[in-house]
């Protein structure tokens, strides 16, 4: 029996502690029952006691890693969507730039457009001279060689 | 008992799942649990029920055991936690009958022979000795008689100095030669035959 570093065991022989050695015999008794209750039991019923509760251990473990397994899905599925997340934040974000972009471009294109429009009033201003006389002089030839078949179209000198 | 190294190698398998591990486990110290349970509770169905309990809780929870300490250390702890939460769920605690005891395996023939009628009148007398102890007092005689633990040990567990462990067990031992006399000595002659 252990009694390492207990040195109050038997510290009050009989007689002097008050207790007849009859009980502090029986004490030794008790206390050595006590012992051997607790000594491990190699028994058949003991050992299939044994089995039985590894069995009924062993029977959850399954349990025991479906968490994880759930829990390694779930992350799974996060990084697999992860791409899609962010194109969907990205879609959201490109919504509110692209207000103001379109309107830079928009903008853009009347500047250009009023540019190519004046642009063009200036040629016309500078051209309309010149058009005015290709019109007159256009009106003066024109009737002849317009009403006149190639065929029968005169040279434009005397036949000698 | 398992000797310390053994008991690492013996964990370290049942960590894998290992079935032949985890019942040498439950088979060395299945019976000491048991033992100290019942007499901390004195129901035996009770004291199997929470050593297996017990059992269900440490070996599913074996990856979190640090090595460093006793495998028994950490079993008794639980097997004791479950106890006290047992007792609170249950209040008043139907204690106050003496101890019912199995010498050796109920079902073994010998538990016929005069022998065995011997061991359960010590039996009684445990049961007898024991109940006459405060709470702190039954657990360090248990752990210090029945399971063998060291003054330093327990006071580890108990979180209590070592001086104070010695003096418990004093007055424990004062206390349970006291029940003995009064109650134990009358009809004890044939004990000692």
């Amino acid at each position: 029996m252990n009694h390492g570093g207990d040195d109050s065991f038997g510290v009050e022989p009989s007689g002097r502690s008050g207790f007849s050695l009859r009980a502090e015999r029986l004490l030794v008794r008790v206390l050595l029952m006590l012992r051997r209750e607790a000594k491990s039991s190699d028994s058949v019923r003991s050992r299939q006691r044994a089995e039985e509760l590894a069995d009924i251990i062993l029977s959850d473990f399954p349990r025991r890693v479906l968490p994880f397994g759930i829990a390694a899905l779930v992350i799974i599925a996060i990084i697999a969507s992860l791409p899609l997340l962010r194109d969907y934040a990205k879609g959201d974000a490109g919504m509110v730039a692209a207000a103001p972009a379109a309107l830079t471009v928009e903008s853009g294109i009347r500047q250009r457009g009023a540019a190519v429009s004046d642009g063009i009033d200036a040629i016309r201003t500078m051209v309309a001279p010149f058009a005015a006389e290709s019109a007159g002089a256009d009106a003066a030839t024109g009737s002849d060689e317009r009403a006149t078949p190639p065929c029968d179209a005169r040279a434009p000198f005397s036949k000698s | 008992m398992l000797d310390p190294q053994t008991e690492r190698r013996t964990i370290q398998r049942a960590r894998k799942g290992d079935r032949e591990a985890i019942a040498e486990l439950i088979r060395a110290y299945q019976r000491p649990l048991e033992a100290f349970l019942f007499r901390l509770c004195g129901k035996s169905d009770l004291a199997e029920d929470l050593a297996q309990e017990s059992f269900v809780r440490v070996i599913r929870s074996l990856d979190r055991f640090d090595e460093r300490f006793r495998f028994s250390t950490w079993l008794f702890t639980i097997g004791k936690r479950l106890l006290v939460n047992h007792q609170q769920k249950m209040r008043p605690l139907p204690d106050s009958e003496v101890v019912e005891f199995r010498a050796g395996d109920a079902n073994t023939p010998a538990a016929e022979t005069i022998e065995a009628e011997r061991a359960q009148r010590v039996s009684e007398l445990v049961g007898v000795a024991l109940e006459s102890l405060v709470s702190p007092q039954r657990e360090i005689v248990l752990l210090f008689h029945q399971q063998n633990w060291s003054v330093q040990q327990i006071a580890k567990e108990l979180s209590m100095p070592e001086g104070t462990i010695k003096s418990h067990l004093f007055r424990a031992r004062r206390r349970m030669l006291e029940a003995i006399e009064r109650t134990g000595v009358r009809n004890a002659e044939e004990l000692f035959r």
